[in-house]
């Protein structure tokens, strides 16, 4: 279809023509999303590789200043006036050895076992009575290993960026140009190189405190770290996949494959419905509410938004509380002659029920929030051109406001999606996991999520292996998904139509 | 007459501890020579090894919060035991009953040096290195003075890493005897009877390994250390018949007293007292002084009772903690935290916790005499140990499946025949053995 | 035809009206059994009606008063003053990070914004222990300042919202201060922050209302030194098996308590807050 013909349809034909074409992406976008992932492990390689030609030709070619700096980093750049860099390039230099001998080759040293050593106890000869003896921690070395290697990286980095500054310094003074001094060159991270200085803390502090961690994490998944080898009093070591392989291994009665398959299939189902039910009760509300006729508008939200302000674990607590067996809902219930329910342990349905509308409770009032603007833009002669055809407000809703609601939150919605998938707080809090009903299902309860079964594996049976396995599953799955439909949705592509 | 003097102590010491709260006790033993007279029910105390450590010794000591105030007291007197060899200051931080388990796997470094635990998670403690071994005479001190059950419980590998602190954490029979009469409580149908004859609800929690292991117990399904690898659970021989009907006859009691059958946390009992509603339940020892408070002397305690198998009326069995006290490894002074261990596991200080926080004892004096004897509630728990599998050995994975059993099992909507139950014992003990 | 127009316009209106006002009751009652039982005098857990028979002051005046076993008061303050300080370093990180990604334009920036997207969808249990390690290399275990980076430190991955936000403020802006000679920086500071006051306050408030919620971190990072808890784990513990019998009328007044503060400033912030979640969720 060409701009003039798509210019030509009515503001519904577009919008429903927009969506198609939405839709009949999806497959493409998938292709080119590993597409993607290869490519940027592909420049990173070639990224290396330039890196280390670079560096070679440039110490051949380099005068003895630059060639200096690759033993002495800095020089290069404090011979040629730029004595501030040449110091930053040194201290790192410094910095980064007295590390590696005060503290990280210590633990590097037995990051290929992860310790030998086992901490026993030795009767003291002046006592008579035992005393502890300290041997290798695993973790420890595990941690801190990881820590050397990924300094390690980040200092090769600096490295290989002093020798080309000592470069480029050689070389601009041979061409007669002055070197920016310090000042110059710090006020250009005010400007020209400002994302520098945005972004230099935030990453800092993720890369220490959220990447490191992740990293440990996923290492962890490549050990024996399980209840028989929990550290400081036992070691474990590496045993490459077996972990993944019991996770997928099922076999007769219970399992941890079977359990991994049956909580993957009620995760997914409870993220759909969870997602869906919240998103789309929300947006009703909140179309109710904004009618135009209806009046108190603010007290109508008020009430429903007034429950985001208790704190989620007060609140699901409460819930807890009020649908236990004597709770008031049952009080209420016996009231009015009704027989009271088990809301938590009769069946796996109905406690899957009762989790998916106590998590409408907590989340429909983010959705009045998040979409009620929205909904206010949506074109009005797009209900218009509906109301001639004498489409009724349910049809209205269906063809028109979800549609296109959907299409424009789409990020939110997966958002909320993978939130969903990682729902620790409603199902940990409200239920603990049950009912207990099934006899094949290992350390888990019926209405358990991977994360909270994950939760469970670490806290009461130790297998932290299998947890940490189970942990790089889950996220792979929502990486993937978010990343797709997040680089595919309008936000992101057409990221520079405002401006 | 001991018990004036001892009482008088108290509470001086206790407006010691008021005064100085966190401060040093060695600061208040100035003269020992007359100190020693004034605690001279250890008179005869002579600590091993005592030049190993001297000059100011810090200690932290964790205890739950309830005891709080006795464990101060005690440690207090502990310090005035000791000024003749070294000072020692002690610093008591009140801690839950899992947390010391959870901490010390996360880190022992910063661990109380000495720690009060519950039983169940001496095998995570011992397999993360967390406990020092008691050896040598401190073993023998163990062995001769706590009842039998206690010792095992501190046992793993043959090795004792623990000192008993109580020989009472377990659940028994706690009923309203205006329900409820004294013999009626002998069997489990005649307390369902009671309770339904004046519609008042028995209460259980089925829904959790530690209660719902009755029906395996009972039924002769019981759990007998670990196999060969030193983690799956091993199960005593066991016949299947006798543990399917039992299991059955458990299902088809309270199916028949379905309306009254609650299966609930074990804190309904105790709000069931206050609002009236329930008549009975199984509840734990921690609980016992809230049932007192609730029905003032209509509190009934009774060991677990009776149920009626195939005819025979058979003796319920449950699972029987105990509570330790652990010293850490990685302690700075370890010969003291040994001290004082054994010292806060003595047989005075288990009288002392008996009458001020109504604490059943480990040690074998404590537990025969006339003190423990006249309190009901103390006798029924202490009672409920001989019938009953102590809490050793128990596998992490032991709690979860038998709770899913105990939960199947009081599911009066399903039906389930003797083949269904079979069937989820075998299936039970399989899960318990997996991983 | 008029008439039967605005009769069925009533119409809709009254069930509207209806169907809002039984939502809102099941939305609200849950909190005002809160508040009800949290001035319940007897029973324990639960008692077998809906309304308390007596009401008393007593469970709120032991919050403040019988503080040996729970701190309230000391902890309400550590999560406060862990609150005010987590809550100014993250919103400056969320803050820095968005406006990078939305109006810089730097190498690999595509790239970042992707590791950024899924760092964040890890389930973090496995890496608290690493955390606690950390922490503890740099001799901050059960310290508050522990808690201010566990809960910032992460902070900056939460930009999507607010580089959304961003990106709707038009380009032309920037453009004609650049001509004017303004750097970068001052453009962030004198330009683009001055008019995003609605993602500032959703950024401020999400990130105050998170140290409130959490008692997982807290109990690993603080271990016993229970002078440095935090309230939500205070009253999650409240409902421990343990302490349950006993606390738990206080743990109702002290969701209250709790409830108070953060209500309050929802409540006033409230447009702010659904003007930032709207222009910067999405663009329509």
């Amino acid at each position: 279809m060409t701009f003039i013909e798509y210019q030509a349809l009515t503001p519904s034909q577009k919008a429903s023509y927009k969506i198609k074409e939405f839709f009949s992406l999806l497959p493409g976008r998938f292709k080119s999303f590993f597409a993607a992932i290869g490519k940027f492990f592909k420049n990173l390689g070639l990224k290396f590789v330039g890196g280390c030609k670079g560096y070679g030709s440039r110490f051949t070619k380099g005068d003895f200043a630059t060639k200096l700096s690759y033993i002495v980093m800095g020089f290069g750049n404090f011979t040629r006036g730029q004595v501030g860099k040449g110091i930053a390039f040194l201290a790192a230099e410094i910095l980064y050895i007295s590390y590696l001998a005060g503290f990280g080759l210590k633990w590097f040293d037995k990051f290929d076992t992860l310790g030998t050593e086992l901490t026993h106890q030795v009767i003291d000869e002046v006592t008579g009575r035992p005393k502890s003896v300290m041997g290798d921690n695993s973790m420890l070395i595990l941690l801190y290993g990881t820590l050397t290697i990924l300094l390690t990286l980040v200092f090769i980095a600096v490295y290989i960026a002093n020798t080309k500054a000592a470069y480029e310094a050689e070389q601009s003074v041979k061409a007669g140009k002055k070197n920016l001094t310090l000042k110059e060159e710090l006020q250009e991270f005010l400007d020209g190189k400002y994302h520098v200085t945005m972004l230099s803390l935030p990453v800092l502090l993720i890369s220490v405190f959220t990447i490191l961690p992740l990293v440990f994490m996923i290492l962890i998944a490549f050990t024996n770290y399980d209840k028989q080898h929990t550290p400081p009093g036992q070691l474990f070591t590496w045993v490459g996949l077996d972990t993944f392989r019991d996770v997928f291994k099922v076999t007769e009665g219970a399992s941890k494959g079977y359990t991994f398959w049956e909580l993957t299939k009620w995760t997914v189902v409870w993220a759909i419905f969870a997602t869906f039910s919240n998103y789309i009760i929300g947006m009703i509300i909140a179309l109710m509410i904004n009618k135009k006729s209806i009046k108190f508008k603010s007290l109508w939200r008020t009430l429903f938004v007034i429950t985001i302000a208790v704190p989620q674990f007060v609140s699901l607590l409460l819930m807890n509380q009020i649908l236990q067996d004597d709770g008031v809902v049952n009080v209420i219930r016996g009231y009015m002659g009704l027989a009271p329910i088990s809301f938590f342990n009769s069946t796996a349905l109905v406690a899957r029920v009762t989790v998916i509308i106590i998590n409408m409770w907590v989340g429909v009032p983010y959705t009045i929030l998040q979409t009620t603007g929205i909904l206010m833009n949506i074109p009005e002669d797009l209900y218009e051109s509906a109301r001639i055809d004498g489409a009724t407000p349910v049809v209205q809703f269906f063809q028109i406001t979800l549609p296109y609601m959907i299409f424009v939150t789409t990020p939110y919605l997966i958002q909320s999606f993978v939130g969903n998938i990682n729902n620790f707080n409603v199902i940990y809090l409200l239920t603990g996991g049950g009912p207990n009903k099934n006899p094949n299902l290992y350390q888990a309860g019926e209405t358990d999520l991977l994360v909270t079964w994950l939760f469970k594996l670490t806290m009461n049976s130790n297998d932290y292996n299998t947890a940490a396995a189970v942990g790089i599953l889950v996220f792979i799955v929502c990486a993937t998904l978010s990343l797709i439909t997040f680089n595919m949705s309008k936000s992101s592509r057409n990221e520079e139509e405002f401006s | 007459m001991f018990g004036k003097a001892k009482k008088i102590c108290a509470v001086l010491l206790s407006v010691a501890v008021f005064v100085m709260a966190f401060t040093a006790c060695g600061e208040s033993s100035d003269s020992t020579s007359s100190n020693t007279g004034e605690v001279g029910n250890y008179g005869n105390y002579s600590p091993l090894g005592r030049e190993a450590e001297n000059g100011t010794i810090k200690l932290k000591v964790w205890g739950p919060d309830a005891a709080q105030e006795s464990l101060r007291e005690q440690c207090e007197e502990f310090c005035k035991l000791m000024s003749a060899y070294a000072t020692i200051k002690i610093d008591v931080v009140p801690q839950g009953e899992e947390d010391p388990a959870s901490q010390l796997l996360t880190d022992p470094t910063v661990g109380a040096d000495v720690f009060g635990f519950a039983c169940d998670s001496i095998d995570k403690l011992v397999n993360a290195g967390a406990l020092l071994e008691v050896t040598g005479a401190d073993k023998d001190y163990v062995v001769e003075n706590n009842v039998e059950g206690s010792v095992l419980a501190a046992t793993v590998d043959d090795k004792i890493y623990a000192y008993p602190e109580t020989g009472d954490n377990s659940y028994c029979l706690v009923y309203d005897k205006s329900v409820v009469s004294e013999n009626q409580a002998k069997t489990l149908e005649g307390v369902l009877e009671a309770c339904k004859a004046q519609n008042k609800k028995f209460v259980m929690e089925a829904n959790n390994g530690y209660y719902a292991c009755m029906f395996l117990f009972t039924g002769g399904v019981t759990i007998d250390g670990y196999e060969e690898d030193g983690t799956t659970q091993k199960f005593a021989p066991y016949n299947m018949d006798t543990a399917t009907s039992t299991v059955m006859a458990f299902r088809e009691l309270f199916s028949k007293y379905k309306d009254i059958f609650v299966n609930g946390e074990v804190t309904k009992v105790v709000d069931g007292f206050k609002s009236g509603t329930v008549g009975a339940g199984i509840d734990g020892s921690w609980n016992f002084s809230y049932a007192k408070e609730a029905l003032g002397t209509n509190a009934g305690f009774a060991v677990l009772p009776t149920i009626n198998v195939n005819g025979t009326p058979t003796q319920i069995v449950n699972m029987f903690g105990y509570k330790l006290i652990g010293v850490n490894s990685s302690s700075k002074y370890p010969n003291t935290s040994i001290e004082l261990a054994k010292f806060l596991t003595n047989e005075e200080c288990q009288k002392d916790r008996a009458v001020d926080l109504n604490w059943g004892p480990s040690n074998k004096n404590v537990a025969e005499s006339t003190l423990i004897k006249s309190d009901a509630a103390l006798s029924s728990i202490l009672e409920q140990s001989k019938n009953s599998v102590p809490q050793v050995a128990v596998s992490q994975n032991f709690w979860q499946p038998v709770a899913t059993l105990g939960n199947i099992v009081v599911d009066f909507d399903n039906e389930f025949t003797d083949k269904d139950c079979q069937e989820l014992i075998k299936k039970t003990i399989a899960n318990v053995r997996e991983g | 035809m008029i008439k039967s127009y605005r009769l069925s316009r009533m119409i809709s209106d009254i069930v509207i009206y209806v169907i809002l006002g039984g939502l809102g009751l099941i939305w609200v009652s849950p909190l005002v059994w809160l508040l009800f039982h949290s001035f319940r005098k007897e029973g324990g857990v639960s008692v077998p009606y809906v309304f308390p028979k007596e009401y008393t002051l007593d469970n709120y005046k032991a919050l403040f008063t019988n503080t040996d076993v729970f701190d309230y008061p000391r902890w309400f303050l550590n999560t406060f003053v862990v609150a005010v300080f987590a809550c100014i370093i993250s919103t400056l990180s969320v803050l820095m990070v968005s406006y990078a990604f939305s109006r810089l334009r730097f190498k690999s920036r595509k790239m970042f914004i992707n590791i950024g997207m899924v760092l964040g969808m890890f389930p973090g249990f496995m890496t608290m222990i690493a955390l606690y390690y950390l922490l503890k290399a740099m001799n901050l275990t059960q310290t508050l300042p522990a808690l201010v980076i566990c809960y910032s430190a992460g902070a900056g991955l939460g930009f999507a919202i607010s580089k959304g936000f961003f990106d709707t403020i038009p380009r032309a802006l920037d453009e004609a201060a650049t001509i004017d000679g303004a750097t970068r920086n001052q453009i962030f500071w004198k330009i683009i922050l001055p008019i995003s006051k609605p993602i500032l306050v959703y950024t401020v408030l999400t990130s105050f209302i998170g140290p409130w919620c959490d008692f997982i971190l807290v109990k690993i990072i603080m271990g016993d030194n229970r002078d440095n808890y935090t309230v939500a784990l205070g009253l999650q513990r409240m409902t421990d098996k343990e302490y349950k019998q006993t606390y738990f009328k206080q743990f109702l007044a002290g969701s209250v308590i709790v409830a108070i503060p953060i209500t309050v400033l929802f409540l006033k912030m409230q447009n702010y807050y659904v003007e930032g979640v709207t222009a910067g969720g999405v663009k329509g």
